[in-house]
């Protein structure tokens, strides 16, 4: 276990430098969405649920934590406690209602749902979300709790999404590490055969997915604490596939190949966008490479070659990798 | 995002106060052909998307960017052959063709690793990489595609108007249909393709190559995708994100009748297309959103669509 935690830490240490290479910008954006793909991942590389509605968790918790800020005049923890409130719920809600969808169906239905609320904020909603121009006019936060410090600066922004982060990702990682998480993975290894052992698999999707959701709330709270405005297409269902590059990218089952992914894809559009408005093109093709070639993403090869490399190869780097981690 | 789709053929003679039966019903019938070709486009989408996902598995989240390109060629080939008719039959080969290369060179690496998810990511990645492509050599604005001479304007039947391009869409989608259907039933081929839909280590086993029928049974779904984009094209804004908008409609239309089933992908098609085109008479806005309303309902009374198959695991 102290080595998970080490882990953890190293990857703590690594965010923290981020702000030294890039700037505080692209290093806030990475850690949101960082949040965001760890918590796709949840359902989809520890749960094996594949799901094109996470944009639903995203925008709502982006949503709630806006309009807590904007109507409410709440504190910034107030808007995220919404955040995580609604997206759980809405998360837990359309969960139980596809459960018993099978794969595609499963996502096809959570997307159509999710294009639900998009459509929600565009029209009906509109009077108080904004419809297409997004929700607007929320002033700049200050922090009360527990240190007093103006949200308004970047580093202060950053490091306190950071150390939002850091808390979901331990709470995150007890989770996959609990007899929960393990019956997560059995639901993901063969599913059949965790029914027959006796467990409700039905049950375990539910709250797979309901953790999975709740997480992308809270990266959706973050979003709009970041941005200071939430765009409608927080809500639109292509967006769901974001977190799912980001995913792809880093490593589909490993815990922090989201975050790997992210901080690339995010690199890459904030970069690569400055040539090139066409970056899109290059995070499709990119996806279509890496499924051909690197199913398992940067993360996932990585440490295949570790786990591949042995005594024999003693000069090799993955040996010396495998020793250290 | 208002109601995009070609059912803004009458201006909203609804207003708040009015209720249905202030409505002409030469009115009522106008928006029921408009709903039918919208129907049509969504029948032709469907389809395609069935047969792909009957043969292997995957649901193609390209297939709106096929039907993309297929209005794009049709544009294209309109532009430097001045004949809409050999355009939309050349667009239809070209995109099919491609279709058809997409398939070896792509999809065909994937079916080894047995993971039905991977294929899945890769026409994902397909529909982000391909419409950048479009803008690339189009830009953003969309490109107008004309009606054909003889095709402008309407039919009157006595008190009643039938705009004609519509009605061409709805003829030469059910012929398409009834013809896929007779290929289907009838011909050698047709029933070597039934049966990689049912069991594809059979007709393995019995010699023929599988994997050729797969590319040719993608191709059909691809060309289907393309005529609908290519007669699209006058009704719509041909646009390089006109896919990605049709794309989870066509989800839809596809789960309501049964991934797998060309039969439920026609009738859902209609019925659908009828919807969509009612509700934008009646509510304007909740002409995008009442589609989703549709498949949550029957998804939820009738978990395998109108027609599916029981277990597809």
């Amino acid at each position: 276990m102290i080595k998970e935690y080490a882990h953890i830490a190293i990857v703590a240490l690594i965010l923290l430098t981020l702000p030294l290479w890039l700037n505080f910008t692209t290093a806030t954006d990475i850690l949101v969405f960082g949040l965001y793909a760890m918590a796709f991942n949840v359902a989809l590389g520890f749960a094996g649920i594949l799901s094109f509605g996470h944009a639903a968790f995203f925008g709502v918790g982006a949503y709630a934590a806006g309009l807590a800020l904007r109507y409410f005049g709440a504190s910034v923890w107030t808007a995220i406690f919404w955040a995580v409130l609604c997206a759980s719920l809405v998360a837990l809600l359309m969960g139980a209602l596809c459960v018993k969808k099978r794969g595609v169906y499963f996502a096809l239905l959570i997307a159509a749902f999710a294009q639900m609320f998009y459509f929600l904020a565009l029209s009906p909603l509109r009077f108080i979300t904004g419809g297409e121009d997004g929700l607007k006019g929320i002033e700049v936060l200050k922090l009360k709790f527990p240190v007093h410090a103006d949200l308004g600066h970047p580093a202060a922004l950053f490091g306190f999404i950071f150390c939002i982060l850091i808390v979901c990702i331990l709470v995150m990682h007890r989770f996959v590490h609990s007899p929960l998480g393990s019956l997560m993975k059995g639901l993901e290894e063969n599913e059949p055969r965790l029914r027959a052992c006796g467990y409700n698999t039905n049950a375990v999707k539910i709250w797979a997915f309901a953790v999975s959701g709740l997480f992308s709330g809270v990266a959706g709270a973050l979003y709009t604490v970041n941005l200071g405005y939430v765009p409608l297409d927080s809500l639109y269902w292509l967006n769901s596939g974001t977190p799912l590059v980001m995913t792809l990218l880093g490593g589909m089952h490993t815990f922090f190949g989201p975050l790997l992914g992210a901080g690339i894809f995010i690199f890459f559009q904030d970069n690569v966008s400055v040539y090139t408005a066409r970056w899109e093109f290059f995070v499709g093709a990119l996806v279509v490479i890496l499924i051909l070639i690197f199913p398992g993403g940067i993360l996932g090869t990585v440490k295949e070659k570790i786990a591949q490399a042995d005594e024999g190869d003693r000069q090799g780097i993955w040996f010396w990798l495998k020793k250290l981690s | 995002m208002a109601c995009s789709w070609p059912c803004a053929g009458v201006p909203s003679v609804v207003n708040s106060e009015s209720k249905m039966f202030h409505i002409p019903p030469n009115i009522l019938l106008m928006q029921a052909i408009i709903g039918l070709a919208l129907g049509a486009v969504f029948v032709l989408l469907a389809s395609g998307l069935s047969m792909i996902y009957g043969l292997m598995d995957v649901v193609n989240f390209a297939h709106g960017v096929f039907f993309m390109l297929g209005a794009y060629a049709v544009y294209q080939f309109n532009l430097t052959l001045g004949n809409f008719w050999v355009g939309v039959a050349l667009a239809v080969l070209a995109v099919a063709l491609l279709g058809a290369l997409t398939e070896i060179s792509l999809l065909r690496p994937l079916y080894k690793t047995g993971n039905l998810l991977y294929p899945l990511l890769l026409t994902f990645g397909l529909a982000l990489a391909l419409p950048d492509v479009v803008k690339m050599f189009y830009g953003l604005m969309p490109m107008p595609v004309n009606y054909p001479e003889g095709l402008q304007g309407s039919l009157l039947v006595g008190p009643l108007i039938v705009p004609k391009y519509r009605l061409f869409v709805i003829v030469l989608t059910f012929s398409v249909m009834f013809s896929l259907w007779l290929f289907l039933k009838k011909s050698n081929l047709g029933m070597i393709l039934r049966a990689t839909t049912t069991d594809k280590g059979m007709v393995d086993a019995m010699g023929i190559n599988v994997n050729r029928v797969v590319t040719l049974g993608f191709s059909i779904g691809i060309a289907l995708a393309a005529l609908g984009g290519a007669v699209a094209a006058p009704m719509v804004s041909v646009e390089p994100n006109m896919g990605v908008n049709i794309v989870l409609q066509c989800f839809v239309v596809t789960v309501v009748g049964g991934l797998g089933s060309l039969g439920g992908a026609v009738v859902s098609g209609v019925i659908i297309g009828e919807v969509v085109a009612f509700t934008s008479l009646f509510a304007g806005g909740y002409a995008d959103v009442v589609i989703y309303f549709v498949m949550a309902v029957i998804l939820l009374v009738r978990p395998r669509g109108l027609f599916g198959e029981l277990s597809r695991e």
